[in-house]
């Protein structure tokens, strides 16, 4: 039998099992009930059965140590305290490994082998399957008394060359074992009555049958419908389907013949059809990356002593792939920060009448175009003080005052070089500052700030664009150039005139709100002709700016191509990307604006 | 006006029967090459019709003479006559550019149903 066609079910039922093992094992600690335990025992012996399946037979031997201990936690024999639950978190991390190591090395030579099945896969084997995109299936049979039937074969695939809508044919070599009986393959574009014409004039042929595709197709529906696609290719997919949509843009814009008025129409809606499907392709939910963080809490909460409850909301949120896999350090880091930092001792919280276990909160919720993903603790607050100290110990900070408002302060936090550990502690201080948290999520297109109130606690919020690959934005023209400022930044924009107050002035009010009035001149270093008429209204968090413009040219789709900053180059872009009308244009980064 | 065919074969039995076959179908023997570089040069001068091509020739053989025939003359229709258990010469002349293939023995009606194909 051949195991390999399992391997794709097994990496996602073991990869599934492993992380149920790990949060009842988690669960088990903190709440001693017996469902916990007897989640992680199905899950110790659903990971051996089907490993001693694969034939992995060290992974299956793993699997059922573990599954004995956890019995004698179920029995009572084992107490699970903090100790055990350490050593059978340490054992599913053994098995994890195996299991990874298993399948790099491949389906065991030694497993067991299904006789009957191997019968019909030796004859299904002869024939290889359908190329993708196959609608039609030619069956060729040659004159049983045709001499030399292999150079038959190759007059009929040369007489078929070039033609279109030809995906290939079984056998597509002969040779001495050729038995006169050929497949040639077809896609929907192709004329299948110009093919059977062509065959037959090769020669010698004693049958064509033209067949719908359809029993290729459900014999191999009977499988699977999932694919496990490697992320490259989807990026890459996304990336070419980006640029198609940045051409068509710029195909509206070119004064077209009214006959091919019905294609550009048509083209748009499959661009756009396409474009949400891609959207859903790329589209996993928070989950994935959630399911790691009771573990990580639990760790650093033991090593420093705490007790900790992790509440997680919003699990089902989707973002698209690229993001996720971003994310899951700066989270990962902001929760150590919270249990190390944040979260107060035991005794600490009972002296400041607070319950005594501390509890950590992350959440997510979608908003607009974006997602919206808290980190919130219940401790002490962002110690300023302490902040300024190691600031100006590093040579940060040499201002008199400490920072007036959150932002200052997590401006200062967010330096390179600052850390706060009074020693480089196991938990958070492993080298990764809230520098690069705030740098990662700014290269992924978003914002992070953070409230924080001293004994009550402190709450990061990052914003994230669902999607990387395409998005929108506004397009703007300072001092003759174009530049692109992302829509997930932009609340809306306003035309500068008398009646929205002095335009010389620093500030500006639209509406009931007042906000500073960012000069894009200024920042660019525009200094020729023109004039500031409009504003792009910024928001971020709670936080608001207006970014004064010469021109607010319209609104595009664009395909932002991050890069890593030149020397010399003003902070405040992003990224670059090719405007509709083909010109390159830098990304504006409202964030860093304002 | 009859067609016109050069056959190219080192036996002369072949040719003679080859020859036979071809006239009583109507064919004009404009030639007859013993080896590949003369089939090549008679197709050069005489540009006939049709071609038939023995494989295993001295001086030059027949894939040689088809790849430098179509080289030149990419429309030149050749016809590869091959004995038994040459079916890798064949495909290989084929995928020099040769139109068909018979084998010997030949059977007229085979080599005219071929003929016809090469030239249709």
């Amino acid at each position: 039998m051949d195991l390999s066609r399992f391997v794709d079910l097994y990496v996602s039922e073991t990869h599934e099992n492993i992380r149920l093992l790990q949060h009842s094992l988690v669960e088990l600690e903190s709440d001693a009930g017996t469902s916990a335990v007897a989640e992680a025992f199905r899950a110790a012996h659903t990971l051996k059965g089907i490993s001693a399946a694969m034939g992995y037979q060290t992974v299956a031997d793993l699997a059922h140590s573990l599954e004995d201990r956890l019995d004698a936690v179920r029995a009572g024999r084992v107490k699970p305290d903090a100790g055990t639950v350490d050593a059978l978190l340490a054992a599913a991390d053994e098995l994890e490994e195996a299991i990874t190591a298993a399948i790099e090395a491949g389906p065991s030579a030694g497993a067991p082998e299904a006789g009957s099945a191997d019968a019909t896969d030796g004859l299904a084997g002869r024939q290889s399957p359908a190329p993708d995109g196959t609608a039609l299936v030619v069956h060729v049979r040659l004159r049983p008394d045709a001499p030399i039937k292999a150079a038959r074969a190759t007059l009929i695939l040369r007489a078929l060359a070039g033609m279109p809508g030809l995906l290939g044919s079984d056998p597509d070599q002969f040779d001495d074992d050729f038995d006169g009986r050929l497949r040639v393959f077809l896609d929907p574009s192709a004329d299948a009555g110009a093919a059977a014409t062509a065959i037959r004039s090769a020669g010698d042929v004693e049958e064509v049958q033209i067949q719908a595709s359809a029993p290729a197709a459900s014999a191999s529906a009977r499988q699977t419908r999932q694919v496990r696609v490697d992320g490259k290719r989807l990026d890459g997919l996304a990336d070419g389907l980006g640029e198609l949509s940045v051409l068509y843009a710029r195909l509206q814009r070119v004064g077209m013949p009214a006959q091919a008025g019905d294609m550009i129409d048509r083209l748009g809606t499959v661009l756009g059809e396409l474009e949400h499907e891609m959207r859903a392709l790329r589209m996993v939910p928070l989950r994935e990356v959630f399911e790691r963080l009771p573990r990580v809490v639990r760790d650093a909460a033991r090593t420093v002593g705490r007790e900790i409850e992790l509440v997680l909301e919003g699990e089902d949120v989707e973002l698209d792939r690229a993001i996720l896999d971003e994310i899951g350090e700066p989270l990962v880091h902001l929760l150590r920060n919270a249990v190390d930092h944040g979260v107060e001792s035991g005794a600490a919280r009972i002296a400041a009448g607070k319950p005594e276990r501390g509890r950590i909160r992350v959440g997510a919720e979608r908003e607009r175009g974006s997602v919206r993903i808290v980190v919130e603790d219940d401790g002490a607050g962002v110690s300023s003080v302490r902040i300024v100290e190691k600031a100006r110990a590093a040579g940060l900070y040499d201002r008199a005052e400490p920072p007036a408002t959150d932002d200052e302060l997590f401006r200062l936090m967010s330096m390179p070089g600052l850390s706060t550990a009074d020693a480089v502690s196991a938990v958070s201080g492993r080298g990764v500052g809230m520098d690069v948290v705030v740098n990662r999520v700014r290269a992924l297109g978003g914002a992070i700030d953070m409230k924080t109130r001293a004994g009550i606690g402190t709450t990061f919020r990052m914003r994230l664009p669902i999607t990387l690959a395409v998005a929108q934005a506004l397009r703007v023209r300072v001092g003759g150039e174009d530049y692109a400022i992302p829509l997930t930044h932009v609340s809306e924009a306003v035309e500068l005139d008398d009646t929205t107050g002095d335009v010389t002035a620093d500030m500006l009010r639209v509406r009931s709100h007042t906000m500073p009035l960012v000069r894009l001149r200024r920042v660019l270093g525009v200094t020729g002709e023109g004039r500031e008429v409009a504003a792009v209204i910024a928001e971020i968090g709670d936080r608001r700016a207006a970014l004064a413009v010469d021109e607010l040219v319209g609104r595009e789709q664009i395909l932002v191509r991050t890069f890593d900053a030149v020397a010399g180059m003003l902070p405040c872009f992003s990224g670059a990307t090719l405007l509709a009308d083909g010109r390159p244009a830098l990304v504006l980064d409202p964030l860093s604006v304002i | 006006m009859a067609r016109t065919v050069l056959i190219c074969d080192d036996a002369l039995f072949m040719r003679t029967m080859l020859g036979d076959i071809l006239k009583g179908a109507g064919f004009d023997v404009v030639g007859e090459a013993q080896t590949g570089a003369e089939a090549v040069k008679q197709y050069k001068a005489l540009k006939p019709d049709l071609v038939t091509m023995d494989i295993v020739m001295p001086d030059m053989g027949g894939i040689d003479a088809v790849r430098a025939i179509v080289k030149e003359f990419p429309q030149a229709r050749i016809l590869m006559c091959s004995a038994m258990g040459q079916q890798a010469l064949v495909i290989e002349a084929i995928q020099a550019g040769a139109r068909d293939f018979v084998v010997k023995p030949f059977q007229p009606s085979r080599v005219l149903e071929a003929v016809q194909r090469v030239l249709g």
